[in-house]
């Protein structure tokens, strides 16, 4: 399935995904930038942009083995970090000029024990503590975390993070997710002039590029599609529903099958622009906290939140007419297994089909998919 | 009308509580050796908190649900029964229809990638097989489980109308999470307090962190008898019941404070008279994780038999003992903080940084003669299978050989007594142990 997109843009944006040092960052490092690596969407990338660093989103594009990083990691682990891991043993992220760690899952907060042993030559590598609650002493608790990694990278950039560079930098990310909304906008029409894979190709390349540029190439993208429709040849519109998912690849299988995704919640996508960073408070750290530990649309991560996240999706599925929901779950990943058990019984009651997907993070297996996915558009009778 | 009758939810419970009699039985049995005398005064313990739940269920007096490693103290202080909502994975995993309920879990769409021991615990809630509390105490760390297992519950329909409070964890280990987490304990005490109508007493906790205090001076005095060669004791007495009276049945009561005297005299006879568990002690190893519950009797005694190969250590055996200071009441509030994050076995590998997955390797390995370290690599265990590299790396510093075996400690058709016996016994062949 395929839209009519014939834009060098979407090119940029799509390229963007196909490699972790894009032609745009590139262009940045020659220009003297510098790039800082962030795992999880719970850090606050608007304080990277604000040191005048350019944020990327860690992932593992590209990898096609985790032989190295087995001897770290063991078997029962998530790919996604085996694989990310691998890459940084074999030197493939000596791009970036430090890395920032959050204690997510189990998995990928482990990066950050081995990284700091294992892979010597990164002078910057941090750990935010986040909190697994949602309550006012963890917004706290996580405000001065965002102080302290402030005051470190200030420390090691030699830059200042002024109250008023942060802010400066919370209203252009603003700007992007003000941006990707629109275009997800345009996805709630009968005939979408974007499919999913495309979306998700957009939405990965605004966490690997400086952002007032994406922004840019995004608005251009906007005014390009304007007016189109896509070709409506689809049997269903999907919702995907899941973990870190960056590759527009394993979309397209599902699509090809005649299941367009129309909207997800998802760490690449609505998770982290449904909802703005609130410009209407005195301390932009106090802000920041509040939007990643409480008002931005959570993850399982969080305890306590699940009702809010199963009408979040719930919510979502009938805003953008979805036939039914897909939940992706990367093996070994206890969190998204949980979620999508409770998730499946809430749907259940809806009356909304889920059909629950395991998967490896680099996409592979693609007939297994492909025949799930098209028995489940028989099952919603599409 | 019987109980169950009226509360469904606890046919489990008492299932477990007549196993517990039934060993018992078989443990009096044998109570001419000094070690069962010890093993009998366990189950009683163990069936006094099973009783005290009964009784709360039957005559609607408070009880909460809880966890391990969240400041038993303070349930003891306020004189409130508890049961830990993992108990049946942990405390009777010996029970015959185990296996049955790991199915059942997976049935229920739980997978079989899951931590076994909180698929179980999600099973019996969802199943309506635990007591349903007055409230409930959810712990958030150490691993992605713990929150999850309690996301569930919070969610449960019987359970959504129970009050639950559950102290956040931070990440590091400083000052600033010490703070941050005895404030947490002490909203956690204003919840019992508001839902329980019990007070929290002040002398009475320190009362009870003193006898608790007293309880870790021994274990710590028990576990320097541990360092002898031949060691006093193996797997079959040492972490995990010193960890049941200090941390689950007993936690600051005088009857725990007699328990582990006995533990050290028990131990210091055996000292004295140079006898270990084995006639003759050729390995001494560190099994570094929680016991093989679920298959214990089908593989703990072949490594001592097979190979004399003695269990000095394990990870709920070792970690710092700190003492609580109770001169005033804001040490006490961090004392308990640090005691239940920082020291707590597996929460002080698990919950945090890996550092301390090496620190305790380099420590336990110097102080207890180890010849082998063992990660048993319990599928559930993911933080720790991250760290494999960091374990190994730290034993070849150390020069001790060290194995990750791959196993679900509950679950033994995961990878079978067999398949782990065969695996060991190459391992041990080719590294000249034994």
């Amino acid at each position: 399935m395929e839209t009519p997109i014939k834009s060098k843009v979407f090119e940029q944006f799509n390229e963007a995904t196909k490699t972790l040092l894009n032609p745009v960052l590139q262009d940045w490092k020659k220009q003297g930038g510098k790039i800082i690596g962030y795992f999880c969407s719970t850090v606050p990338e608007e304080l990277i942009t604000a040191a005048g660093l350019t944020s990327f989103r860690m992932r593992a594009t590209g990898s096609t083995s985790t032989e190295m990083s087995d001897a770290f990691f063991s078997s029962i682990n998530c790919s996604f970090p085996r694989h990310c891991f691998n890459l940084a043993l074999t030197g493939e992220f000596k791009f970036l000029d430090g890395v920032v760690c959050v204690n997510s899952c189990d998995h990928v907060r482990r990066i950050y024990d081995n990284w700091k042993r294992f892979v010597p030559d990164t002078q910057f590598i941090e750990v935010m503590s986040l909190p697994r609650k949602t309550d006012p002493p963890q917004i706290a608790w996580y405000r001065d975390e965002i102080n302290l990694l402030r005051e470190k990278l200030e420390k090691h950039f030699g830059v200042k993070i002024s109250d008023k560079t942060l802010w400066k930098a919370i209203k252009l990310h603003n700007e992007t997710r003000r941006l990707q909304k629109k275009l997800y906008e345009l996805r709630k029409k009968d005939k979408p002039p974007i499919t999913g894979s495309e979306t998700l190709a957009v939405m990965v390349a605004g966490t690997a590029m400086p952002k007032a540029q994406y922004n840019d190439m995004l608005r251009e993208l906007l005014d390009e599609l304007k007016g189109v429709e896509g070709p409506g040849d689809h049997r269903a519109r999907l919702m995907l529903v899941g973990g870190i998912l960056d590759d527009p690849a394993y979309v397209k299988v599902i699509e090809d099958q005649g299941g367009l995704v129309v909207t997800d919640s998802l760490c690449f996508g609505t998770r982290i622009m449904w909802v703005e960073v609130n410009e209407n408070i005195k301390d932009p750290a106090e802000a920041l906290a509040r939007y990643y530990v409480a008002e931005r649309p959570s993850c399982p991560r969080f305890y306590g939140e699940h009702d809010n996240r199963s009408n979040y999706v719930i919510n979502m599925c009938r805003e953008f007419k979805c036939d039914g929901i897909i939940g992706e779950r990367l093996m070994f990943c206890d969190s998204w297994l949980v979620e999508h058990y409770m998730l499946g019984q809430d749907l259940k009651a809806a009356g909304i089909p889920m059909l629950k997907l395991d998967r490896e993070y680099i996409t592979g297996g693609v007939g297994q998919l492909r025949t799930r996915a098209q028995a489940f558009l028989e099952t919603i009778g599409r | 009308m019987a109980l169950v009758d009226k509360h469904p939810e606890m046919v489990r419970y008492i299932s477990e509580l007549e196993w517990f009699k039934f060993l018992r039985e078989q443990t009096v049995a044998l109570i001419e050796i000094p070690e069962m005398q010890l093993q009998v005064k366990t189950l009683d313990s163990l069936l006094s908190m099973y009783g005290r739940i009964i009784d709360a269920v039957e005559n609607n007096k408070p009880f909460l649900a809880s966890y391990y490693c969240l400041a038993p103290e303070l349930y003891t202080a306020m004189d409130l029964p508890y049961y830990m909502v993992m108990q049946t994975p942990f405390l009777a995993s010996s029970v015959p229809y185990l296996l049955k309920d790991i199915d059942a879990a997976e049935e229920m769409g739980l997978g079989n990638d899951l931590c076994t021991a909180i698929r179980l615990s999600i099973y019996y809630v969802e199943a309506n097989l635990s007591p349903l509390p007055t409230c409930a105490l959810n712990l958030l760390y150490p691993c992605d489980g713990a929150p999850l297992l309690h996301e569930v519950i919070k969610r449960n329909q019987r359970w959504r109308n129970i009050p639950m409070f559950a102290p956040d964890p931070p990440y590091y280990m400083d000052e600033r999470s010490l703070n941050y987490f005895a404030g947490e304990l002490r909203n956690m005490v204003k919840f019992i307090e508001k839902h329980t109508h019990r007070k929290l007493d002040l002398d009475k906790l320190k009362e009870t962190i003193e006898c608790s205090n007293q309880m870790f001076r021994l274990w710590d005095e028990y576990n320097q008898l541990r360092r002898n060669v031949p060691s006093p004791h193996g797997w079959g007495i040492g972490g995990p019941q010193c960890f049941s009276q200090a941390w689950v049945y007993q936690a600051g009561t005088p009857e725990g404070v007699d328990w582990f005297k006995k533990l050290v005299e028990i131990a210091e006879l055996n000292v004295k008279a140079g006898v270990g568990p084995v006639p003759q002690e050729k390995i001494r190893l560190f099994w570094f994780d929680l016991l093989p519950f679920g298959w214990v009797f089908e593989f703990l005694p072949w490594l001592e038999s097979e190979w004399g190969a003695v269990m000095v250590m394990d990870m709920f055996a070792n970690f710092p003992y700190t003492m609580i200071d109770t001169s005033s009441e804001e040490k006490m509030w961090l004392g308990l903080a640090k005691r239940n994050l920082f020291d707590s076995p597996m929460v002080r590998q698990a919950r945090g940084v890996a550092d301390n997955f090496a620190n305790d390797i380099r420590r336990i390995v110097k102080d207890y003669k180890i010849d082998v370290v063992i990660w048993p690599g319990h599928m559930g265990h993911k933080d720790g299978s991250a760290t494999v590299g960091i374990m190994r790396e730290t034993c070849r510093d150390l020069n001790v050989p060290f194995i990750h075996l791959g196993l679900d400690l509950f679950d033994k058709r995961y990878s079978t007594p067999d398949q782990i016996k065969d695996k060991i016994s190459q391992f041990f062949r080719a590294m000249g142990l034994g």
